[in-house]
């Protein structure tokens, strides 16, 4: 799940939204696929409200990375 | 007391030195009219740069000169970039031009509209080449300078909505010469970065401040980019090239940023929405399910299993006696047929039939009796064979011929002694 990005992670769990909503799943598979998705739920907005501020960079001279602050 | 006598050549030197060593005339931005214009066999151009009270010998070079897109002559306002050196052999100081563009926003404008035209020919800025711009990027490159508003603007505004996502800088010129070879070359060095979205643009500024955004090659590279382009050049009039090749076009640069990241207000209620639809989804169905097993437990049937007894032991008793009647009316059927034979005539008549028969047995033998040919004898008739053939014709017969004849009862041979005829 990790190397999913926020993007692919969301996307998931429209689908899964949809396809509950379609009613064409089976009650079991339904509490599976809902478990699924409220840990998905979690998973984004972990990752946006939990997640360090990122650092700016900027690509020096030598073609490295180093941190940045605009001025 | 000796004194320290330079000779022309070295003064001359010693100046070409200090010019050359000198930060801010070793690139100048110089605007002027054309004045003596000499364009060399060798390539090389010779022409003074003059005001209204000033002129300074310029010399651009053929290296320099071949790049140039206009014709320059006489009387005509140009822009140059270049540096300031001496020509030690006539004692004099002249601007060493690398490039001359014609000064007058006229003729931007129509440069403008030149490249445009052509760009719209080759399908760059067709909508269908445009890529989608993700909607929640994890990293986001920027090509622009280092200084000045627009860097900062872009970078408080994405740490500002969307925290999480981090931004690179691909520090370039934005305005001179330089720029646009700079801006194309850091546009690819960000494209093989493994970027989401890539924002190109500098703040405000006038129609040449802006003008590198408007070179094809800038044009080609923003193209070129597998990268989402997001084009923020100047304020939301300004319209550069860029923009029209640009992915998406953003008015400002704070506009870029903001068009590049959702705020995380809007991401959590997005998040939200999709909770709140799965929670209500599968209480619904949890509900509906209870409902239906509710339903069933009610039902009839399970609430009189025996009901559903009682239904098939009436069935089998009704297909029980259906049966029995069937069966009873099939034996008496075969009776009845019993009954039919043991009635027939001919079993109880058997001598009628033989009596038949025998009446039957005399007709038949005494019509052989009349056909055998030995019951002709009786009546006195004999037979004459010869050689086991009998004769009906005497033509067969000849004199002396041995024949046997036989009679009813016995029978000779003789000789025949005459064929009478």
């Amino acid at each position: 799940m990790k190397s999913k990005s926020f993007e692919e992670n969301l996307n998931e769990l429209e689908a899964i939204v949809r396809e509950l909503e379609s009613g064409n799943v089976e009650l079991d598979k339904a509490i599976e696929k809902y478990t699924e998705a409220m840990k998905l739920a979690k998973v984004c907005s972990d990752k946006i409200t939990k997640a360090t501020e990122q650092v700016n960079k900027i690509l020096n001279e030598d073609n490295k990375l180093e941190e940045f602050k605009a001025e | 007391m000796e004194l320290n006598y330079l000779t022309v050549g070295e003064l001359n030197n010693y100046i070409k030195g200090v010019l050359e060593r000198d930060a801010f005339l070793n690139r100048v931005y110089l605007k002027g009219e054309i004045s003596n214009f000499k364009n060399h066999t060798t390539g090389h151009f010779y022409f003074t740069l003059k005001d209204d009270t000033s002129r300074i010998n310029a010399v651009m070079f053929a290296s320099a000169a071949r790049n140039i897109e206009f014709k320059p002559e006489d009387g005509m306002n140009v822009l140059v970039v270049g540096r300031i050196s001496a020509y030690p052999v006539a004692g004099s100081y002249q601007i060493y031009v690398e490039s001359m563009q014609p000064d007058g926003i006229g003729n931007l404008y129509i440069e403008f509209e030149k490249l445009k035209k052509k760009l719209e020919q080759k399908g760059l800025f067709r909508p269908e080449h445009k890529k989608r711009i993700p909607k929640y990027p994890s990293r986001i490159g920027v090509v622009t300078a280092p200084t000045g508003a627009a860097i900062k603007d872009i970078m408080s505004t994405i740490k500002r909505r969307f925290p999480s996502c981090e931004v690179i800088l691909f520090p370039s010129l934005v305005q001179g010469a330089s720029a646009a070879p700079n801006i194309v070359e850091q546009i690819k060095k960000a494209d093989a970065f493994g970027l989401d979205t890539l924002i190109v643009g500098r703040g405000g500024g006038s129609i040449e401040d802006l003008w590198a955004f408007n070179e094809e090659i800038v044009a080609n590279a923003i193209y070129e980019c597998n990268t989402p382009v997001i084009s923020a050049v100047g304020h939301e009039i300004d319209f550069t090239i860029a923009d029209f090749v640009a992915d998406l076009r953003a008015p400002t640069p704070t506009g870029a940023a903001e068009m590049a990241v959702p705020t995380v207000m809007d991401t959590l209620n997005i998040i939200n929405q999709y909770k709140i639809r799965l929670n209500k989804n599968i209480k619904n169905m949890v509900n509906n399910k209870y409902i239906e097993l509710r339903n069933l437990k009610q039902s009839y049937i399970l609430k009189n299993p025996m009901a559903m007894y009682e239904v098939k032991m009436q069935k089998l008793d009704t297909l029980v006696e259906q049966n029995n009647r069937v069966i009873t009316a099939i034996i008496d059927n075969k009776k009845i047929q019993l009954d039919k034979v043991k009635d027939a005539y001919i079993l109880k008549n058997p001598l009628t039939i033989i009596d038949g028969c025998k009446k039957n047995y005399d007709v038949l033998l005494s019509t052989l009796k009349a056909l055998n040919p030995l019951g002709i004898l009786e009546k006195g008739y004999s037979v004459v064979k010869k050689e086991n053939e009998i004769i009906k014709d005497i033509k067969k017969l000849k004199k002396d011929d041995e024949l046997n004849i036989k009679f009813m009862k016995g029978e000779i041979k003789a000789t025949v002694k005459e064929i009478i005829k």
